[in-house]
């Protein structure tokens, strides 16, 4: 059973994931223009937008800017998003159409590694998507239009990196169970949708109601979002990010040898 | 140019035969509850291709990815030159060279970076990387075409491209699962003459095809699979001799005494003549020949020796 996550650190995982790179680094001018892109967007849309109209909201009993509040959950979405992303829609890709899983299965490189691979470069480009958006947020900073901790930024780093891996083992287990290219509708609409707003990403969650409560305290995403506004706003370390990494830690744990379990099923063929 | 295949492989195991480089014994795999590979056992040596033979679904596929370890078999073993293939699945893994039926290069790189890429996939690392890329791109005739996307490539090159891949780290067995298929004649017999040299260097082969002249020139053994068992092996001489028959008599299917003739086929025990656009093939030993000969001495029809279409023919039809 442990060798399925010791399989994380074999070199077979490290070339899988060495190939992605390769791949990346081709296009990466291109490849980096999204994360770039699109928190400029989302800032000057709703932040500077959306913000003229509500530029102040109650966070936590304070006020508290709406750009101020939006930056710390973009951060968020952006390695949820970016990672989800890949280990669905690219990890599918490869694996159905490229067929360059079958081409590494006939290596020393095995399904564990693929996987591995995979989820491995998704968190990969998680965290370096959210370093890129840190850094569009930081320029925005720099404009006098945002004012937060800014050092505390790296120290979210590792979190957003094990959030990139919890949501990658996610998307792996929709690239396993979705039967065409066609249905990818169903894990946009049923996770990445509803996941992706109601954490407080975009807008505070805090209704009062018995059910959001249970929905925020099981919600990691949340948890994060939350967790590194605080971290950016206050510069206080809290428990919202020890929530989120143990909940991101139970999800690799559960989904990992989940995902082995119906992607050896998908791709071998075996049950 | 040639090469020496066999270079910098891992040490084989210790009870390793001489020159045997697949034993593979009472093989079984199982997809929902069907038995797709049923107790076949292979071998193949060095300087040898062992071919597979069977329809769409005898699990010539099937055993062919146990060999090289994408599928794990229900039973069985698999030794690649000594080393246990579950066992020890790196060191096995680091011997044996897959060229698959799909197409599974990598169309994000070159023709040149699809080779270096994929030696990355195996420890120890190959020796001499460049060398060995320029030296299979110069062999397979790809070094025009080596900063080129494989997707831009005609069918014929993207198959050596395959090949080549599978050769990049030195393996001592190749497998190859329907190399030709697809191709135009050219191209094929391009292939053949790739597969016969790599033959005569040493490379252990095992191949899986529909052409029946492709397997007839190439193999030295035949495994003849029918619905996951072994139905028939040995040389496609004795093979054919074993399973269709020594003589086929081939006649129309609108002779008069057509009829007739089927009547005595089935009298011998041999079920229904085959049908081939309306002419009939039987296959007959010596003595049933001369049986019929003398039973229809008017018809007309020819006597030819047998091919592995007959054996396919055969094989098609129920027992």
């Amino acid at each position: 059973m442990t060798g399925r996550y010791l399989a994380a650190f074999h070199w077979q995982s490290r070339a899988v994931l060495g190939r992605h790179l390769a791949v990346y680094l081709r296009n990466w001018h291109t490849a980096a223009l999204p994360p770039i892109l699109e928190p400029i967007i989302l800032l000057l849309a709703f932040g500077v937008g959306l913000g003229t109209y509500i530029s102040e909201i109650q966070w936590r009993g304070q006020p508290l800017s709406y750009l101020a509040y939006l930056a710390p959950g973009m951060l968020a979405y952006t390695a949820f998003m970016t990672a989800f992303f890949q280990a669905l829609f690219a990890a599918y890709i490869r694996m159905h159409y490229q067929k360059t899983w079958e081409g590494q299965l006939t290596t020393q490189v095995r399904l564990e590694h693929v996987v591995w691979g995979e989820a491995l470069w998704a968190a990969t480009l998680g965290t370096a998507y959210s370093l890129i958006v840190t850094l569009v947020l930081a320029g925005f900073g720099v404009a006098g239009w945002l004012d937060l901790h800014w050092g505390w930024a790296l120290l979210a780093l590792p979190l957003l990196f094990l959030a990139s891996l919890a949501f990658a083992t996610l998307g792996l287990l929709f690239t396993a169970v979705v039967p065409s290219i066609d249905h990818m509708n169903i894990p946009f609409f049923l996770v990445i949708m509803p996941l992706g707003f109601a954490s407080s990403t975009y807008f505070p969650m805090e209704t009062g109601s018995p059910w959001a409560l249970v929905w925020l305290t099981l919600n990691p995403l949340h948890h994060l979002a939350e967790g590194v506004r605080i971290l950016l706003v206050t510069g206080d370390l809290n428990l919202h990010l020890v929530a989120a990494a143990a909940l991101f830690l139970l999800m690799i744990l559960v989904l990992v040898p989940v995902d082995f379990r119906l992607l050896r099923r998908r791709v071998l063929g075996e049950g | 140019m040639t090469t020496s295949l066999p270079a910098d492989e891992p040490a084989a195991g210790p009870a390793a035969p001489a020159r045997l480089v697949l034993e593979a014994a009472d093989l079984v795999k199982r997809f929902a509850g069907r038995c797709v590979v049923d107790q076949v056992s292979l071998r193949c040596q060095g300087g040898e291709v062992l071919g597979l033979l069977g329809a769409n679904g005898a699990g010539k596929t099937t055993t062919l990815r146990m060999c090289y370890g994408f599928l794990e078999p229900d039973a069985g073993s698999i030794r690649i030159a000594g080393l246990d293939r579950i066992a020890q699945p790196d060191g096995a893994a680091r011997l044996v060279g897959v060229c698959t039926q799909d197409e599974t290069f990598d169309t994000d790189f070159s023709v040149s970076d699809n080779l270096l890429r994929f030696s990355r996939y195996f420890r120890p690392r190959p020796a001499g990387l460049e060398e060995r890329v320029a030296e299979l791109l110069a062999r397979f005739d790809l070094a025009r075409y080596a900063d080129a996307k494989p997707d831009t490539l005609s069918g014929g090159y993207r198959r050596r491209l395959m090949i080549a891949r599978a050769l990049v780290h030195r393996p001592r067995l190749l497998f190859l699962d329907e190399p030709t298929t697809g191709l135009d004649p050219q191209a094929r017999v391009a292939v053949w003459e790739l597969v016969d040299q790599l033959r005569r260097e040493g490379l252990a082969i095992v191949l899986t095809t529909h052409y029946m002249d492709e397997a007839e020139r190439l193999s030295d053994r035949l495994l003849v699979l029918r619905e996951g068992r072994v139905v028939a092996e040995g040389t496609p001489r004795s093979v054919l001799g074993d399973v269709v028959g020594e003589h086929v008599v081939v006649l129309s299917g609108r002779d008069p005494a057509a009829a007739a003739v089927r009547e005595w086929v089935r009298e011998e025990g041999l079920g229904d003549p085959a049908e081939v656009l309306g002419t009939w093939h039987v296959a007959l030993d010596g003595p049933r020949l001369a049986r019929f000969s003398e039973r229809f001495p008017g018809l007309r029809f020819e006597v030819r020796t047998p091919t592995l279409d007959d054996l396919f023919l055969r094989l098609a039809r129920r027992p």
